[in-house]
This record gives structure tokens, sequence and C-alpha cells, in this order.
């Protein structure tokens, strides 16, 4: 049995800096990710960041992770790193199970931050577990992280920023997009990214969904079909198109196991993206010292999952019994730009959530 | 609202008590769960069925159950499948004064007409390849023991006490029963009052509480059984390995992924249905001891489920002295899955002052007065 007073689990955004700000308040802390790359969703996202500067507006994804990454390795002091070493388990007595090189290490806590991120939504069809049907994650790790096309024919299910981010990617990459549906009559995206869309010849079809997959090895047809507005399908609409790829981008759930497993009170916010962690005042759940943080805790940005993060890691070391030096001024500073986020296009949505998920 | 008969816990015990009582005409019977169908011991059983006992009394208990178990897809008239495989126990012994008791246990069972047998370790080595025989002595067999699905058995009672007007109300937790003049009056919950005289406590780890609001009072109280369960492999083990003295019961189950558990002897006396560390440590140490094979496989998932432990390890299935109308299915001490049938048959004639099926006086919860020392039922993990 290993002792370590903090230990973070998931080294993305909202891990990573919930790290930076640990050390920096004096707190020792080990960081796990089961990746052996830290930083997240963000090594995958080669376009540029939309918000404001506090949170790397007009920088791409994979750079963020680079800056955060670097602050982490500041302090190989106070910050302990395991990557490539995933946990399987956070029982009562605060015990993480981790396995790392084959080996099942068992680590003593004082107080976790739970920073795992999320996972993507799936759809149910006939046959969407056919090879060539991936999740948009999974399209851009291929194509950002090793360079490798999914496919050259794809429809894309889904037209949210992510599903139109990813379809403009795709199409640079010389992936021929036939088509964007949704289910809702909106777009969900940002405008301007749909706009964009348009203008390379890209049809956004709304009131549409996947009705199912063809193939015997792989995908090679799928059928789609329109929706009513009782989102009930609309007979003889059927639409046949040959495809190599299918690309889902129906958005996120939080990835609460650990929340769950330990047994802290969990309620289904849907504006949050399905079953969350209820979060007090000072971003714990409902057992002490477990905090929880970033997408782990609600769907929202990667910019919101780095401002929670920085809070976070400043709460969770005071209550270790180090105070950040500029503890006061910055859970102003970031509180502030926190609330500023929320106040972007999805802030109503994201504050109705919040509301119901504190205690 | 009024009833005849208000059943406290949907689990198969419930359930079955349920079914029992309106196969046979009673009208009017009401069962209450806190929380969902199986949500209590009954969805977090082992699914193992057995009838390997060391008392008569288990022994008849379970003798009765099984026989009910292969033919209740008919009786029931259940359209699912309730993945009752009949495979076998194979108990192992692991030295000299087990396997004693082994011998007896099987002659004990063979008088009752229960077809167990005691072998050796080859004859076990054929029937289980990939058990570890250097760790045992011996071993008892019972070829008609075996796996049943909690989910889908208990289900089918439900279906068919529902199909013949038995109402269940599920999230509702019973916070109170009144007695006025020693007499059962009114059950209460959250969101009920159901007037009644004859309530029946099939409450599984709450039996003893049901009882305080009753003022009757129950011996028996809940302790955290954890349990495991593997990724799913093909089929490479036949019957439930089973060792009292290593601690452990392990099965495959039919869709190939393997069951099982071991108690903790350092276990507290409360409510809690956590996952611990220390189990998974320990079970894996244990199964890869007996069962070496197991030992290449993941672990999927891991769980706790309360037992509710009796001062004998033996039912209480009786009405009580204290109250009228308060009836008892409790105290099965990790067993109350496998007994279920007998029980339900034996509780409605209680009820209903019909012959007894089998004695089952020793059953009685006043065994328990003025008395300490108790006869164990020594075969239990």
């Amino acid at each position: 049995m290993i002792n370590k007073d903090l230990v973070i689990i998931g080294g993305g955004p909202a891990g990573l800096c919930a790290a930076k700000m640990a050390a920096e308040a004096g707190q020792s802390c080990l960081l796990i990710d089961r990746n052996r790359t830290l930083g997240g969703q963000l090594i995958k996202q080669t376009h540029m960041f939309f918000g404001s500067e506090k949170q790397f507006a007009k920088t791409r994804g994979i750079d963020i992770a680079n800056k955060l990454v670097e602050d982490v390795r500041k302090h190989p002091d106070l910050i302990e790193i395991w990557d490539d070493a995933t946990v399987v388990g956070l029982y009562q007595d605060k015990v993480i199970t981790v396995l790392k090189n084959e080996l099942y290490i068992k680590v003593q806590s004082k107080a976790v931050i739970i920073s795992t991120g999320a996972s993507e939504k799936v759809l149910a069809f006939e046959n969407n577990d056919l090879p060539g049907i991936y999740g948009a994650g999974a399209v851009q790790t291929l194509m950002n992280v090793y360079g490798v096309k999914p496919g050259s024919r794809i429809v894309m299910v889904g037209s949210g920023n992510i599903g139109l981010i990813v379809s403009y990617q795709l199409m640079q990459a010389g992936v021929r997009v036939l088509s964007i549906i949704e289910a809702s009559p909106k777009i969900g995206g940002y405008k301007v990214h749909a706009s964009k869309i348009r203008r390379l010849g890209i049809d956004i079809v709304t009131s549409c969904t996947i009705k199912k997959a063809i193939g015997t090895e792989a995908v090679e047809k799928i059928v789609t079909v329109k929706l009513d507005e009782k989102w009930n399908e609309v007979p003889g609409s059927e639409k046949e198109y040959e495809v190599d790829a299918v690309c889902i981008a129906v958005g996120l759930t939080p990835l609460t196991n650990l929340q769950s497993m330990i047994g802290s009170e969990m309620k289904y916010i849907s504006e949050l993206g399905g079953l969350v962690p209820v979060i007090y005042p000072n971003h714990e759940t409902s057992i002490e010292n477990i905090f929880s943080c970033g997408d782990a805790s609600g769907i929202e940005e990667a910019s919101s999952a780095i401002v929670e993060g920085y809070i976070t890691g400043l709460l969770a070391s005071k209550k270790l019994g180090n105070v950040h030096p500029r503890y006061d001024e910055l859970m102003d500073e970031y509180n502030t730009q926190l609330n500023n986020l929320r106040n972007g296009p999805f802030g109503d949505k994201i504050l109705n959530g919040l509301k119901k998920q504190g205690a | 609202m009024k009833a005849n008969y208000v059943i406290i816990g949907a689990g198969i015990s419930g359930c079955s008590i349920a079914y029992n009582l309106a196969i046979k005409g009673v009208k009017d019977i009401v069962v209450l769960e806190k929380a969902y169908l199986t949500s209590g011991s009954t969805g977090r059983c082992g699914a193992g069925i057995r009838q390997q006992w060391g008392t008569k009394m288990n022994c008849l208990l379970a003798k009765g159950s099984i026989e009910f178990f292969e033919k209740a897809k008919e009786t029931l008239k259940y359209d699912g499948d309730i993945e009752f495989k009949q495979e076998g126990y194979l108990l192992v012994s692991t030295d000299e004064e087990e396997d004693h008791q082994f011998k007896k246990n099987v002659k004990l069972q063979n008088s009752l007409g229960i077809p167990a047998r005691k072998i050796n370790k080859k004859e076990a080595k054929q029937i289980v390849p990939h058990l570890n025989t250097d760790v045992i002595t011996g071993a008892a067999f019972c070829p008609t023991d075996g796996h049943l699905n909690p989910f889908r058995m208990t289900d089918a009672y439900f279906k068919a006490a529902k199909r013949l007007g038995v109402k269940f109300y599920f999230n509702e937790e019973v916070t109170d029963i009144i007695i006025v003049n020693n007499k059962i009056e009114k059950v209460i919950t959250a969101n009920m009052e159901i007037n009644s005289n004859n309530v029946v406590n099939a409450a599984g780890g709450y039996a003893k509480e049901i009882g305080d609001m009753a003022g009757v009072n129950i011996p028996v109280y809940a302790e955290n059984h954890e349990i495991l369960v593997t990724e799913p492999i093909e089929e490479v083990q036949r019957p439930m390995v089973m060792s009292f003295t290593k601690n452990i019961y392990c099965q495959q189950v039919p869709h190939g992924s393997f069951i099982m558990g071991r108690s903790n002897p350092e276990v507290e006396h409360n409510h809690s249905n956590e996952s611990t560390w220390k189990f998974l440590d320990e079970m894996a140490k244990t199964v890869c001891e007996i069962l070496p094979l197991v030992g290449n496989l993941r672990v999927i998932r891991q769980w706790g489920g309360s037992y509710t432990m009796s001062p004998d390890r033996q039912p209480i299935i009786s009405d009580t002295n204290e109250l009228e109308g308060f009836y008892l299915a409790c105290g099965f001490s990790g067993h109350g899955f496998m007994f279920a049938p007998m029980t339900g048959l034996l509780l409605s004639e209680i009820i209903l002052k019909e012959k007894s099926t089998i004695d089952i006086s020793d059953l009685h919860l006043s065994r328990f007065k003025n008395k300490k020392d108790f006869i164990y039922e020594k075969s239990v993990v």
C-alpha cells in the first residue's frame, strides 16, 4: 500500500489545472492518467478555441494541452505523474486501486479529485456495432493523433459543435462527408461553424436520424429517415447512403463510475449530460474529501474544465492544510471567469443544470 | 386502503409467499417493497441452489425447493428462461475432520432422498478438470444441485402472483405498524396507510427493524457478504465449487461469467453493502489456489449483499406468540433464495392453518427464547 495525501484521477484540462494549483499551494499530489499522453481530449483538438483570451481563445487544443502539461512538469518535486495507469477502483476507505504496467497497485489517499472527463454517447440502431461506425472522439483520435483516415465516404450523425468541427477536419483530410444529419429541427452548434461547412458544399439535414447500418464485414451502407415534430419516423422518407464510415457525434456523458463506486450521492441531470454527483459548495461530493470537477461533474467546455480544475485544486489543498499564498485573489478571479464562461451561448442550460446539482 | 394480508419485502421470499397465498384463493394481498423487485439480498446473491446441508431441516427445505424449481417454468406459466442448470455442487474438503463431516452429511442427505455422494480427489478432478486437487483431501458431489437466475425466478413468482390479483407497490418503505389492543390495525408507508390485521415480515436484512415496529423481538442481524463477477468465457466449469474451510464458493453461470464469494470473519453487524479492496485481494488469492485457471480472468464488477443471520443459522418460518396476525419468513442466514419455494408453501400453510407439508416446529421464533447454545449449521460460506 502506497500512501498519498492528494490523488488526482484524470490528467485532462481539469486534472492538470487542479495539480498545478495544488503544487503552487505547496500540496503534493499524485496525478494518474490512463493514457500515455497527458492532456485528455485536448490533444486531439487541432482547431482553435473560441471564448475568452483567459482560457486560450484562438489557441489550438493540442497547444493548450502542451501548455498545461508544461505547467505541471514545473513541479516535479510536488507532482508525481503516473501515465498509462488506469484507476480500477475507489473504495470507501479512500483506497484507490490502479493497474500500471500490468501491476495492481493500492494507494491510500486522504483526498481525491475525480477529473475523469466524459465518454461519448451512443445511438441505438440496427447494426450499430459494425466496424466503421465511430464516435466523433475516436475519429479525432485516429486523424489528429495518429494520422489515420477513418474512411473515404462518411456520414456525420449530429450537428453540435463537435459534429461540425470534425466534419470540417474530415474534409481537410480528404474524406468525403456526404451529409450531416441532425435529429432535432435545429442545428446544434455555432452558426459560424455551420456556415463554413455549408460553404464547402456539405448538406446539413435536420429532423433526420440514422435508422440502420448495412454491411457484412464492415459498414457498407446506411439508411436514414426523417422525423416529424413528435420525433416519430416519417414513413417513406428513408434514404440510403453508400459509406465506409459513420461518425456519431451526439454528445457526451460524464464518466462517473468512481463517484458511484465510492457511494457519493448521484443525480440524473439531462442538462449536464446524465448521471452526475451532487456537488457541495467547496466542490466536494457528498463524501468528505472526495472532490469532482470538469466534465466528470457535468458536461461543459474545456475552458470551464480548466477553471473548475484551478478552483478545485485550490479548495482541496486548503482542506488538506495548504493554502495557496494568493488563495482569495485567485478564487475571486476564477469564479468570475467561470461565471463569464457560463454567460455564453450555452450558459442558460448549464446554469439550470448546476442549480439542480447543488446540494 | 384495505388488505387481507400485507407482505413486507419483494425479494424472492415475499413474492413466493404472495404467490402461494394467492394460488390458494386468498384475496386482497398487498406486497410493499422499499425499493424495487429483487433490490435486496435476492438480486445480490450467488445464484446457487444446493441440497447438501448438515441439518435435516435445511436438507428438506432445499430438496422441496429444488423439486419446485424443476417444474417452476410450467407451474408459474413463465414465458422467460429461469436459467435453471442442474450441473451439481462440488464441495471440497481440506482435512480429515471435514472429510468425516461430509461423510456424515452425505449419509443424512441420502436418507432424505438427496442423491449426494462422497467422492475422492480423482473423481473430483474428473468433474472439474481445473480443480487444484493438491489442496484438497476429498469431496462431496450432488448432481441435482446447481444454478438459478435470481432475477428471472423472482420475476416468475412476481408475474404469477400479479396474475392472481396480488398488488405490488414499489418504492414504498414501511415506516410503522400500528397495533391496537395487541392486534395489528394498520401498516404505514410514506404515501399510504393500509388497514390490515395480518402482516408477513419478509424484509430480509431489515426483518429485525420490521419486528421492532410490531413490538416483536426477532434475534437476527444483517451482515455484508461480498461477491464478484468475471468476464465471460466458454463453458469450462459445470458445477459450483465450494469449500467451507477455504471460505469460497465459485460457479460459472450460463452466460459464461464466474461468480464467486467468500465471507469476512471480521464483518460488522449492519446494513452496509459496501465493496472492499480487501475482499478482492482475499477472493483472488483463494480462487487462484483452488481453481488456478480462473485467475486468468478479468474481474468485471464486485458488490455486496446482506445475509440475515439467525442464532442457529437456520430460517425462521413461523407465526408469533407475541402478536396475532404477525408472520415471519426471515433469518435465512444467506440461503433465502434457494429455499423460497418451501418458504412460500410452508408459511401459507401456517397462515391458512393447514397441515404442514413437513414438520417445521423447529423453525418457530420461540426456539430462541431463553436459549443461548444452538446446534449450528456448519455448511455455510
